[in-house]
């Protein structure tokens, strides 16, 4: 819903506003949905004006059909596959992130969620070149661990320093549920509403922008026991890809493994349910240069 | 992009008013004064004041701020270089166990929510109360020297025990003392300045709990100088007589959000104690922290105090800064400390003896 204002378009001054109003016409939609002849003897105005306005916001206002041909050119030319830097995450990923696209990672605490938004956004702007931006909400980033990671990429300070340039390519909200959960549920109705909002400018960013936007999510448990991610049925459709994350359980489940395993569970390229484990580690995999955490002297067990 | 009307903090029904009345963008409000908005959506003159001031803040914010800063609504941005900067100059709360320090990078992170979790009679009280004493140790021994806000739920917080704490760490202070920056430091840094500068807040209930912690934010703002805050417990007030849970699923999540911008915010460490639970899953049991599977979100940091026999172990469960990591500790009449397999510290034999039997028994049980 529109409001009318003047100079909206030419032939829409103050004096035709009041009397539009006055004849309870106060948005735009009134105007095109109202019969014109009646209009314009009500409002004592001509008729010819009339329908040049209307003609006028109709065109302002519409939204104008695309040929399938021009829209697969188009995105043929702007869309780019981020690489994560981590080759088990690009399999299970179609070779990465898309931009223009949401992808979701979920997973329960200390699944390594923030882990590989760290890592992809390390990857991102050193390997690719280009700009990230971090939303943080959880407080669980640390500007230590970044450096960390990108030590592990390269031990060089000059090229740490040289980084930067490149445009925005990649948008990264760790975690839209931390401040979304509180909202949902019991008598509050406000919160569905505020959690589609979130989700259509993120998708309009991620289109009009050309950039991919990776968030994250926490695990709730359904009625059979399972885990699934969380925020509920109505955010389920909003992301193209979601991977779930979980801990690998091996023989000894008191050791401080790195190893984690993530599923596909919704995709529109590729089949789901395809599992893929990696080491939090070893973030691109090169064995080299250690990029684990800070090593500590285990004293026991 | 243009702003849509229902992102602005305005209660619920003053929203509607102005959807309905057809203004959908804040683009929309911009040239309207108060009577005429008021006249036009239904909404008092007051609330049609209040609406257009929230509009032109964030219209003010988003023109004058440019790239660095945002609208009232938006926090500023920081690139991770500048965030690096920030983070060398906030340190650490030292816990006197040099291993778990050593784990930590340092101790426990300020500007960071840490949980304590573990069975009862592990440890839990016992290093929030040499937690509220630690970060008051002077700046020039390597400490924080700031004051410490102690929220009890349980009623654990016992007087002697802090005092005999307060007194160990004076004296381990006063044995370092090397040059005369030190020893001036060490005239305010006694038993009785250290009492003072704990602040106890005794809650009996989860709804005096939230309370408190809404009007924490004003507290801290009046003491600059609060760089700890414990809750013990966080579990205890929740865990009572709750029926609805999803009720305490969001309050506990609000509650955390809460947590987290005050720790951010006034550069403050947030350190909670939860309880352990029973979880049966496939005919097996399993000993979880309590609160729920969305609580594991909250807290940044989780650090898992248990028994292996009769040693108690610290185990850094979930953190993004540091690896997965284990250490033995003991709790001695000095407080929280480092189990030292050379010498033999004055521990406190009896309750080693008793709760080794207790800790086997556990073992069986679980």
């Amino acid at each position: 819903m529109v409001v009318l204002r003047e100079g909206m378009c030419p032939g829409l001054d103050e004096a035709l506003v009041r009397d539009l109003r006055a004849a309870d016409i106060k948005t735009v939609e009134d105007v095109v949905s109202s019969d014109i002849e009646e209009l314009a003897q009500r409002c004592s105005v001509s008729y010819k004006a009339l329908f040049a306005i209307r003609r006028v916001l109709l065109a302002q206002h519409t939204a104008f059909p695309v040929s399938g041909a021009d829209l697969y050119e188009e995105l043929l030319s702007s869309t780019a596959i981020l690489s994560t830097g981590n080759p088990s995450l690009d399999k299970l990923l179609d070779s990465g992130l898309y931009t223009g696209e949401i992808t979701e990672l979920s997973g329960g605490p200390g699944s390594g969620k923030s882990q590989v938004c760290f890592g992809v956004a390390v990857h991102i702007s050193y390997q690719l070149k280009q700009s990230v931006i971090f939303l943080d909400t959880t407080g669980g980033l640390t500007a230590s661990r970044l450096l960390q990671m990108l030590q592990a990429e390269t031990s060089s300070t000059e090229e740490q320093a040289s980084i930067g340039g490149g445009s925005v390519k990649a948008v990264i909200v760790d975690s839209v549920s931390a401040v979304i959960s509180p909202l949902l549920g019991g008598k509050q109705n406000e919160g569905m509403s505020l959690m589609i909002q979130v989700a259509g400018v993120l998708k309009t960013l991620a289109k009009d922008f050309n950039v991919a936007a990776l968030v994250t999510n926490h695990v709730t448990r359904s009625g059979s026991g399972e885990v699934q991610p969380g925020l509920g049925v109505s955010w389920s459709p909003i992301p193209r890809t979601r991977i779930l994350l979980e801990r690998v359980e091996r023989a000894a489940p008191a050791s401080h493994s790195s190893l984690r395993s993530a599923t596909l569970i919704k995709s529109s390229r590729q089949p789901c349910y395809r599992k893929e484990e990696f080491d939090l580690q070893w973030w691109s995999c090169s064995k080299e240069a250690s990029a684990g955490k800070r090593k500590l002297d285990e004293t026991d067990s | 992009m243009q702003r849509p009307v229902s992102s602005l903090s305005l209660s619920p029904g003053v929203k509607m008013k102005l959807v309905n009345a057809g203004f959908q963008f804040t683009a929309d409000l911009l040239h309207l004064k108060p009577l005429q908005l008021s006249k036009e959506t239904s909404l008092t003159q007051q609330e049609a004041l209040e609406v257009l001031q929230a509009v032109r803040r964030e219209e003010g914010g988003g023109g004058g701020g440019g790239g660095g800063g945002g609208g009232a609504g938006a926090p500023p941005s920081l690139t991770a270089l500048e965030l690096l900067q920030k983070e060398e100059e906030m340190r650490s709360i030292v816990t006197f166990s040099s291993r778990l320090d050593a784990a930590l990078g340092g101790g426990l992170p300020v500007g960071k929510t840490t949980e304590i979790c573990g069975a009862p009679g592990v440890g839990k009280t016992q290093l929030c109360l040499q937690l509220a004493v630690d970060v008051q140790v002077p700046q020039c021994f390597g400490g924080l020297g700031g004051q410490a806000v102690y929220v009890d739920t349980e009623g654990s917080f016992l007087l002697q025990r802090v005092v005999d704490i307060a007194a160990a760490a004076v004296h381990h202070c006063s044995l370092l003392v090397e040059d005369d920056e030190q020893r001036v430091a060490m005239e305010t840094f006694t038993v009785e300045t250290i009492l003072s500068n704990i602040f106890l807040v005794r809650c009996h209930d989860y709804v005096e709990l939230l309370a408190e912690v809404h009007l924490l934010p004003d507290f801290l703002s009046e003491h600059p100088r609060v760089r700890l805050l414990a809750i013990d417990s966080v579990a205890f007030p929740f865990r009572l007589h709750f029926d609805d849970l999803s009720q305490r699923t969001r309050l506990l999540n609000g509650l955390a959000q809460r947590l987290i911008a005050m720790a951010t915010g006034h550069g403050i460490a947030v350190a909670m104690t939860n309880q352990m639970t029973t979880r049966l899953s496939g005919g097996q049991s399993q000993l979880v922290p309590a609160l729920g599977e969305s609580w594991g979100h909250a807290p940044t940091i989780r650090l898992l105090l248990h028994w292996a026999g009769s040693r108690r172990m610290a185990a850094i469960f979930k953190s993004p800064d540091h690896r997965g990591a284990t250490v033995q500790y003991q709790i001695t009449s000095e407080g929280f400390r480092d189990v030292d397999q050379s010498e033999q510290p004055p521990s406190k034999r009896p309750r080693t003896q008793t709760v080794e039997s207790s800790g086997s028994q556990r073992d069986a049980s679980c």
